[in-house]
């Protein structure tokens, strides 16, 4: 088995310094815990070590000898293995090609051994079997899966390299609870065989459920390695962001009080379609309704069918009282609404553009602009970047270049140049720090404030009772209760999602 | 638990069978077709029709599985026609050169599949190792190809020898030579779709860079993709040398997009990642059935292209229309 060190790595692209001081150290048999902010660094240093990343200066240390990797590949040679945060699996192949892609088992030099494959995927598969939900089978491609049944593939895909040390950048994003314990279950095994794992995740009872060590960076450095035994939330947070006080809002700022008898923004009445039937519910002016329940329980289904994206079949829509057929989303922005969502990779960020352009498609649309000075443009982008207190070196800067935290900002802020009546955010803060969590739901509750209506999807339980007015529950595709005032506690979400699910 | 799963199990039926054999379109098409050219010409569907229509479309079969060999890492290869010009040309040549006996065909044919073999190197070192585009790049090398073609034949017209061409349109034990071909064909095809290469060009052409990070040779991936659409299409060049029985530097020009079309009939993708080497093969022989068909219903000849395009159009929709509504 094998111990990692990294000492004084850096790495800068351009005039950005994203990575100052990364100082790194994983033995045997440990579950060490990375933690950082988005934009912090952590993101780079774990890809100076999965070889896609070569640092400017620096050493990385296998066993006290000093190593270079050159390229994934390379990694795997020196026994490093990665799970991806935006996954690595190829869409139309099956859930056992894709688990062996590494190394195909060989028949014969050439052929792929089927039988070999097929048993290498079953061992693993089987360790998940009870808990990766229906239609997750060695055959079936990985296209018709769930997201959490795909982050399980690359759970599997990553197990299966049987590598003395994993990496796993945020593995347990879409995964259900008992997903994510069967999981837990599977690393403690893999520490008692004496694998080093390094573990990131943004989920604080998870980094204290699996975690031995945890080393915390901030803006570009290694700030501090300490024992999960000897330090608490609040510690690794203050640790985290540097300063304490910002941090107090985010956590206990009692949710945005909305007037009761306001006007009603968006009325949906009987909403049916593919995974969600009956659906109905009402968001007035200034109210943020949150959705909550186990993951994928029709919660983004509803507010994507409302966007336009896929409609719905049965039920009707009215804004401001009147009623709308919504066939697209180009429809769906003209009446005056707004989608976002945590899958900005899909949904939200233009690839490889400028952020001035990413900022400004939606303003484009709603004005009919066919002809703009880029000036005016940047005016107008301005705000809305900086009431985000987004990060960034230009205008002209690809979007790509930022971290996920900052490039959620830069959708969000396309939305409020000419503003909406409804924003549906859904699961705005997959993948995004605490940090930037923070400063996403201080504008959420203003844009509240000032009077538009939100629908908040959130797999956070936290996030939801922190911030939405009323939190409707979603239990196998429709709203199995709704919880107002003093009934919104953990306890009473936690009894609502998991009763008959 | 929601819908997404039912989708997830209810791949049975024909969504499931569309998406494991994936040319099952081209395959109904093309006893569509054969249905046609029967009704209209039920002599066309004599063995002497169908072994006429096998040795002439043979060549583009051939071509239209180079050319899925790299549609499966998502590239095109816009040269496969002058490799097999350029090939047509140098065996000939060699063959007249050598005295066109037994033993000077062969070498002249190994010869010609080494000269496939280097243009698909080449071609691969220019696309895969220096990350040129791929339309651009095997478009600049189709014009040294033929270039190269121009320069070894000149002007068309050599004839190729007796005993080349008919040994192509002889038969063997009652059975014609060309359906040992098809027979060869089939059964490296049915084992190369076994090889590991296969599901990592695959894998490549799904996403290139997730497959990096999954650890895959990329570089050596995509280029042992365009080795073997050069050696395919060096196979493709034999048939038309076969065929023909002679030697023109300009005979494979038109048949690249062929190639392009009979992969796309095939039901591949051409974003890659997706598709079957036996899917083309159907895909070449429905444009062969279509021009037969424009023949046999007696479209008079200033008519023939715009019916033969407008029939591969509509072979075209079809496929993608039922590809489309099974994968909705």
């Amino acid at each position: 088995m094998a111990h990692l060190s990294i000492r004084g790595a850096r790495k800068a692209y351009g005039a950005t310094i994203a990575l100052s001081r990364g100082d790194f150290d994983l033995k045997e048999g440990e579950v060490h815990v990375l933690i950082g902010s988005n934009g912090s660094g952590k993101s780079t240093l774990c890809k100076i070590v999965a070889g896609s990343v070569r640092p400017d200066a620096g050493e990385v240390l296998i066993n006290g000898k000093p190593v270079s990797i050159d390229g994934p590949r390379a990694a795997r040679g020196l026994g490093i293995a990665t799970f991806y945060q935006e996954l690595s699996l190829a869409a139309h192949r099956t859930v056992a090609e894709n688990i062996g892609l590494p190394e195909l088992p060989a028949k014969g030099g050439i052929f792929v051994d089927r039988d070999r494959l097929k048993a290498v995927a079953e061992r693993y598969i089987s360790r998940f079997a009870d808990v990766a939900g229906k239609g997750f089978s060695a055959d079936t491609r990985v296209e018709h899966l769930r997201e959490d049944q795909r982050q399980l593939v690359e759970i599997m895909k990553t197990l299966a390299t049987e590598a003395p040390i994993l990496i796993f950048d945020e593995p347990t994003s879409s995964l259900d609870r008992s997903q994510v314990e069967r999981f837990f279950d599977v690393l403690r095994e893999l520490k008692a065989q004496g694998r080093g794992i390094v573990f990131i995740s943004h989920r604080m009872d998870e980094i204290f459920a699996i975690g031995d060590r945890v080393t915390v960076i901030r803006d570009g450095e290694t700030v501090a390695t300490s024992l999960i035994s000897q330090t608490d939330p609040s510690a690794i947070i203050r640790q985290m962001v540097g300063e304490q006080g910002e941090l107090a809002a985010a956590d206990g700022a009692p949710p945005a009080a909305a007037a009761e008898s306001s006007e009603t923004v968006l009325a949906v009445t009987g909403l049916g379609g593919r995974g969600f039937a009956n659906v109905s519910f009402e968001v007035g002016r200034g109210e943020i309704v949150g959705f909550g329940g186990l993951h994928g329980q029709g919660q983004s289904a509803v507010l994507r069918s409302i966007f336009g994206v896929s409609p719905a079949s049965q039920g009707t829509i009215r804004l401001k009282g009147e009623e709308r057929t919504i066939r697209s989303p180009r429809e769906a922005i003209r009446n005056g609404l707004a989608y976002v969502s945590g899958d900005r990779g899909r949904d939200g960020v233009v690839h490889g553009r400028p952020i001035l352009e990413n900022v400004t498609p939606i303003h484009f649309l709603r004005n009919k602009l066919s002809v703009v000075r880029p000036g005016s443009l940047r005016e107008r982008a301005a705000k809305p970047l900086s009431a985000l207190k987004t990060r960034f070196a230009g205008y002209d800067q690809p979007v790509n270049a930022l971290s996920g935290g900052n490039q959620q900002k830069i959708v969000i802020a396309r939305w409020l140049i000419d503003r909406p009546d409804v924003l549906l955010l859904d699961d705005p803060t997959k993948g995004i720090d605490l940090q930037a969590k923070a400063d996403l739901f201080a504008l959420i509750r203003s844009l509240a404030a000032e009077g538009m209506g939100i629908v908040l999807y959130s797999s956070e339980d936290a996030e939801l009772l922190a911030n939405a007015d009323r939190i409707l529950v979603f239990n196998g595709g429709s709203v199995s209760r709704e919880l107002k005032g003093a009934d919104r506690t953990r306890y009473n979400l936690y009894h609502a999602a998991y009763e008959a699910a | 638990m929601s819908a997404s799963e039912t989708t997830a199990a209810s791949r049975s039926g024909i969504a499931g069978l569309v998406e494991r054999f994936p040319f099952l379109p081209a395959l109904v098409i093309l006893i569509v077709l054969l249905a046609l050219n029967g009704w209209f010409q039920p002599n066309s569907l004599g063995f002497r029709a169908i072994t006429g229509l096998i040795s002439t479309y043979l060549a583009l079969m051939m071509l239209a599985v180079a050319q899925t060999y790299v549609v499966y890492s998502g590239d095109v290869d816009l040269s496969v026609g002058a490799i097999l010009s350029l090939v047509n040309c140098a065996i000939v040549v060699l063959m007249e050169r050598w005295g066109g006996g037994g033993g000077a065909v062969l070498a002249a044919c190994a010869v010609g599949i080494l000269t496939g073999l280097a243009c698909g190197l080449l071609n691969g070192v220019v696309v895969a190792v220096l990350r040129l585009q791929a339309i651009v790049a095997t478009f600049a090398t189709s014009i040294l190809f033929t270039g190269m073609a121009l320069y070894v034949l000149p002007v068309a017209g050599t004839p190729a020898p007796t005993v080349y061409w008919r040994t192509y349109g002889g038969r063997f034990f009652e059975i014609p030579f060309v359906f040992y071909v098809v027979a060869a064909l089939a059964i490296v095809l049915a084992i190369a779709v076994r090889a590991r290469l296969t599901t990592q060009m695959l894998a490549v052409g799904d996403d290139a860079f997730k497959a990096f990070q999954s650890g895959l040779p990329v570089t050596a991936i995509r280029l042992k993709g365009y080795v073997l659409c050069g050696l395919f299409s060096a196979l493709a060049a034999l048939c038309i040398t076969g065929d023909t029985a002679s030697g023109d530097p300009l005979v494979g020009g038109a048949m690249t997009l062929y190639s392009v079309a009979a992969v796309v009939l095939g039901g591949t993708a051409l974003s890659g990642g997706r598709g079957s080497v036996g899917g083309s093969v159907l895909g070449a022989l429905i444009i062969g059935l279509i021009s037969s068909f424009v023949f046999y219903v007696g479209t008079p000849s200033q008519w023939q292209n715009l019916v033969q395009g407008l029939a591969i159009l509509l072979a075209l929709m079809l496929g993608i229309l039922v590809t489309r509504r099974v994968r909705a």
